[in-house]
């Protein structure tokens, strides 16, 4: 009996002292978690060199660093779009930076399924998004969430990508055949379990800020969400019921650097600034190396076509232009803006992909719409409105405008004549693609808006050039102008 | 899709940014037409964005000149 009594009394102590014991170590328990997150860099890679060195001295201060980045790595720099290997010189310097993981944007499905899948095998760092699933033949292994083990602290990264109103990401329709995706709050809700199986949960999303407050609202068990997509500029972040939003607008202008606090597996306190990049006065010198090495890019003097006679007129450069995005894009009739054709003279030869970038170099969209023919006519008058008293290109119909006198002050009359020759039918509606400039600025009244293509101008140029190897535009006119 | 800019209600294409409304904008008001980077342009929230922020339908922003 004594015996007995002895053991018990042991045990019971044990336990005691062994419960306590952990308790005092739960309780002492409490560390900072450090995080670096960039959203929307479009391809500033130039940049990265600088990014590279802030990231290296915030690793001298805790190796543990985490760096997000919140998706649309690529797509607003031709070195680095048009690079053969496309987006690889941002995965590169991505890959030298350290990332850990990112989340895909809408624009890293620019890529193309093929290329897409190249820059996931390529990059050092997961995609992780769960609101997207690829079929198997597009070889492409999409990771819905990631954990990291921290300086004890077990984090969950959870991703998610934008979904427009047309049920996929704002990228051109092609991009995405094989691709399915998930509401995100839906796709949210099937991930919420893994709320318990971490101490610190982040949501690294890329559907915009006034979506992440909506989740916020909901969905209170993030401790963080990394967001991206809206470009919006916060002062550090903003807490939303009682979850942190970080996001900085676009191109690498600045980066957040968050700090929470784990104690006991919870977050006690969160924090998140700004830190500039554009005036950070060091670089880390292999990242410059490395944008150097991918400046001198080949791929820019790249022969597109042959110019079998020399252009020397706009508007011969202009027909061209018109003729690629109407071709290309499969419409019946296309316009640009008079403006948006930047020189007038090209010589016979090589059409290079420099020459392209020189002539369309705003980084325009083609914006597809179905109008009719009154609609058709009363955009191409605003749009002359609109650009300086200057009549667009057009290709799929030639326009005859009078003016009201040789300084083109107003139109008196116009003519849009189709390839018969006759005036087109002002009640049939055709397919019309513009460029986004001249779609913008005709503010003339039509049913439908258009659609934006998510392909650049200067993009649908370079394929047509290579589609039709030769061009002949030597005397070509778009436009009969009477004074 | 209709954004609305600066408290006035826009139809602009599916896809455009904050630039492509303010520029409609600009037009439909018949005011000077400024250069994006000398504008700053907000949402809903109070929140600069840039001006190749992507809009959704709905969507509220405010721009002045700087």
């Amino acid at each position: 009996m004594k015996t007995f009594l002895r053991i018990a009394i042991l045990t019971v102590l044990a336990a005691v002292y062994t419960s306590t014991h952990a308790q005092t170590v739960k309780a002492s328990y409490k560390t900072d978690l450090h995080i670096v997150s960039t959203n929307d860099m479009h391809a500033a890679f130039e940049k990265l060199p600088q990014m590279a060195a802030i990231v290296d001295s915030l690793r001298c201060l805790d190796k543990d660093l985490l760096v997000l980045c919140a998706g649309d790595s690529r797509t607003g720099h031709p070195i680095n779009d048009l690079y053969p290997n496309t987006s690889y010189p941002m995965i590169s310097l991505m890959n030298l930076i350290g990332f850990d993981c990112t989340t895909f944007g809408n624009h890293e499905f620019d890529s193309h399924q093929d290329g897409l899948a190249r820059n996931i095998n390529e990059s050092n760092f997961p995609y992780i998004c769960a609101n997207i699933s690829a079929d198997a033949e597009l070889g492409i292994q999409t990771t819905p969430y990631k954990f990291f083990d921290v300086k004890g602290v077990r984090v969950c990264v959870l991703g998610v990508v934008q979904i427009g109103s047309h049920g996929r990401p704002d990228t051109h329709p092609k991009n995405v055949v094989g691709f399915t995706f998930a509401p995100v709050e839906e796709t949210i809700q099937k991930y919420l379990y893994l709320r318990d199986e971490c101490d610190v949960f982040i949501l690294l999303s890329h559907i915009g800020f006034e979506d992440d407050v909506k989740v916020a609202e909901k969905f209170p068990q993030f401790d963080l969400i990394v967001g991206g997509h809206s470009h919006t500029q916060l002062e550090g972040g903003e807490i939303h019921n009682g979850v942190l939003i970080t996001q900085n607008v676009n191109k690498l202008k600045r980066l957040t650097y968050t700090t929470l606090t784990v104690e006991n597996g919870k977050v006690t306190n969160k924090q998140a600034k700004n830190i500039e990049i554009e005036n950070y006065p060091k670089k880390n010198v292999a990242a410059q190396s490395l944008v150097n090495f991918f400046s001198d890019n080949p791929e820019l003097g790249k022969v597109l076509a042959q110019a079998v006679t020399p252009f020397s007129s706009y508007e011969e450069l202009g027909c061209l232009m018109c003729d690629a995005i109407r071709d290309i894009s499969g419409s019946d009739i296309s316009f640009c803006n008079a403006g948006g054709v930047r020189y007038e003279e090209h010589p016979a030869g090589d059409f290079t992909v420099s020459d392209v970038l020189r002539l369309d170099p705003f980084g325009n969209n083609a914006v597809v719409m179905n109008i009719t023919g009154k609609e058709l006519k009363d955009m191409l008058i605003a749009c002359f409105n609109a650009d300086e008293n200057r009549f667009p290109y057009t290709s799929g119909v030639t326009c005859h405008v009078t003016y009201t006198d040789s300084k083109r002050s107003a139109i008196k009359s116009l003519k849009v004549l189709g390839p018969d020759g006759k005036e087109i039918n002002p009640k049939k509606t055709y397919k019309v693609v513009g460029n986004s400039y001249a779609t913008t600025v005709s503010n003339s009244p039509r049913k439908d808006q258009g659609e934006d293509t998510n392909i650049a101008t200067s993009d649908m140029l370079m394929s047509y050039l290579k589609k039709v190897q030769k061009i002949d535009y030597q005397g070509k006119t778009c436009l009969k102008e009477i004074f | 899709m209709t954004v609305t800019v600066n408290n006035q209600e826009i139809r602009i294409f599916n896809g455009a940014t904050a630039k492509h409304a303010i520029l409609r904008y600009m037009l439909k008001n018949k005011l000077e037409v400024k250069k994006v980077d000398n504008l700053v342009i907000k949402d809903k929230y109070g929140h600069q964005i840039d001006g190749d922020a992507p809009l959704s339908d709905g969507q509220t922003i405010t721009f002045k000149t700087v």
